[in-house]
């Protein structure tokens, strides 16, 4: 039975700092996989969907764990951080809520004491909880090879199912958060089956800016997990709700924009039609709280 | 690619010189090569909780670690309980509340609940079943277990307090 496997052989390449893995990649990057929480990519690596010739382990790159604050008011997250010290930033849960929310949601401490941010990021998987946070909160991350350094949004990180953008030779080294606007708020909602142990069978962030009144949207941000073979942002739903005033039909006319450009599929979890019936209902209510952060926040700060 | 790794493994505070393949997880090197067979194998895939183990104090599924990963660093498995004696208490809470059945569980979650402690020694219910989210039990539909951790937590408090 396939679950019972042992792992398939491989040559394992402990890294000690950021130019080591750099070179190793370079030299093996179509053969290698890189290592980091290691809860996706073990499974997939026993499972026999991946079977690397080189693993090239990362918990060792002590450069790449932490939390910083950045020049222009944001934070550097490392890609190594776990997902438990993410969550013990006192930075993180204060002005980036739908990030603390997405991330307190992945499996138990277990993972989340093992899992990264970069691992959740790089594995690209459509049904991962924390690229959308990241796509609504503006961030970037930095990839870094021998041949240089560049960073990209999130949002532009997913051309098609399972990769990134990301060349054999980078590495992603750091996300980028901006510093966040006073009269925003944000949330990350989900559905899944058993708590906090399942796949995500439909997640929804959305962080939501103020208008000067605080009773209409000046800026919405969006995206979902599971509804398109990638993270998606839904840029329409966006559009549509940018300069509305905070109703009921409002939030409606947004969660149908969400479902007419959402594309998800029909799984053993889920069907298409109750994915999209999840949709509609969590669209409404991630904003509806989003917006009720903003408000909190906004109160905080006047 | 067959060359094997040499690697040293602190366990329960005994330093273990191995000669392992790299592909070999944490789980399997404590049950295969130690004899340490307290971690349980199960799902394989950090769904059921059984592996559990510390690492620096860190709960976390052995199944998805790499035995070479966890080279330096302190690994506490059940049979480390001897030494310990926030482990001991939580153990008698789990046997006086009747949170043991079959017990293949058992030391997974005894580790978790030494984890939650050291980090949180007055846990609501809440907290408890949050902490416990990643092991299941088959045997005692979890209202005992969740009395079990209460009254550990209880019982190291009064003897923290003494």
């Amino acid at each position: 039975m396939a679950y019972l496997r042992r792992l398939p052989k491989f040559e394992y390449l402990p890294a000690q700092n950021i130019a080591e893995v750099c070179t190793l990649l370079a030299d093996h990057g179509e053969r290698a996989e890189l290592l980091a929480g290691g809860t996706d990519l073990l499974l997939q690596m026993r499972r026999r969907e991946i079977s690397p010739a080189y693993v090239i382990g990362l918990k060792g790159v002590v450069e790449l764990s932490g939390v910083q604050a950045s020049e222009d008011g944001g934070l550097t997250i490392g890609a190594m951080t776990t997902m438990h010290a993410l969550l013990s930033s006192s930075a993180i849960r204060e002005r980036y809520g739908v990030l603390a929310q997405a991330t307190a949601g992945i499996g138990g401490p277990e993972l989340r004491n093992v899992a990264t941010i970069g691992g959740n990021i790089a594995g690209a998987l459509p049904c991962a909880d924390m690229p959308p946070a990241l796509i609504t909160l503006g961030a970037k991350v930095k990839l870094k090879s021998r041949r240089g350094e560049r960073i990209l949004p999130v949002d532009e990180l997913y051309p098609e199912f399972g990769r990134t953008v990301a060349q054999e030779d980078e590495l992603l080294t750091a996300v980028l958060l901006p510093s966040v606007p006073a009269v925003s708020g944000g949330a990350y909602l989900k559905f899944h089956d058993r708590q906090s142990m399942d796949m995500t069978t439909i997640g929804v962030s959305a962080v939501v800016t103020l208008d000067a009144d605080g009773r209409a949207f000046r800026d919405v941000k969006i995206a979902l997990a599971s509804s398109a073979p990638v993270p998606m942002r839904a840029r329409r739903a966006e559009s549509v709700l940018r300069g509305l005033p905070y109703t009921a039909k409002a939030l409606e006319k947004a969660a149908s924009a969400v479902c007419d450009e959402a594309d998800p599929r029909s799984s053993w979890r889920a069907s298409r039609d109750f994915r999209l019936e999840l949709l509609h209902g969590l669209t409404q209510r991630a904003i509806r709280r989003a917006w009720d952060n903003a408000v909190h926040t906004a109160k905080d700060v006047s | 690619m067959k060359k094997l790794i040499q690697i040293t493994l602190r366990v329960n505070g005994e330093e273990h010189e191995l000669l392992v393949p790299p592909w070999r997880t944490l789980l399997e090197v404590l049950r295969e090569h130690l004899g340490l067979t307290g971690a349980k194998r199960s799902c394989q895939e950090g769904q059921c909780g059984t592996c559990t183990v510390l690492v620096d104090g860190q709960a976390i599924n052995s199944c998805l670690y790499l035995a070479a990963e966890a080279q330096g660093k302190d690994i506490l498995t059940i049979e480390g309980s001897g030494a310990d004696a926030a482990i001991a208490q939580i153990q008698k809470s789990f046997v006086q509340k009747g949170g043991v059945q079959c017990g293949f569980c058992t030391p997974g979650f005894v580790l978790a609940t030494r984890a939650l402690l050291t980090n949180n020694p007055d846990p609501n219910e809440d907290d408890i079943r949050d902490a416990m989210v990643g092991h299941l039990c088959r045997c005692t539909g979890y209202v005992q277990i969740v009395e079990a951790i209460q009254d550990a937590s209880h019982q190291t408090r009064d003897e923290g307090g003494r």
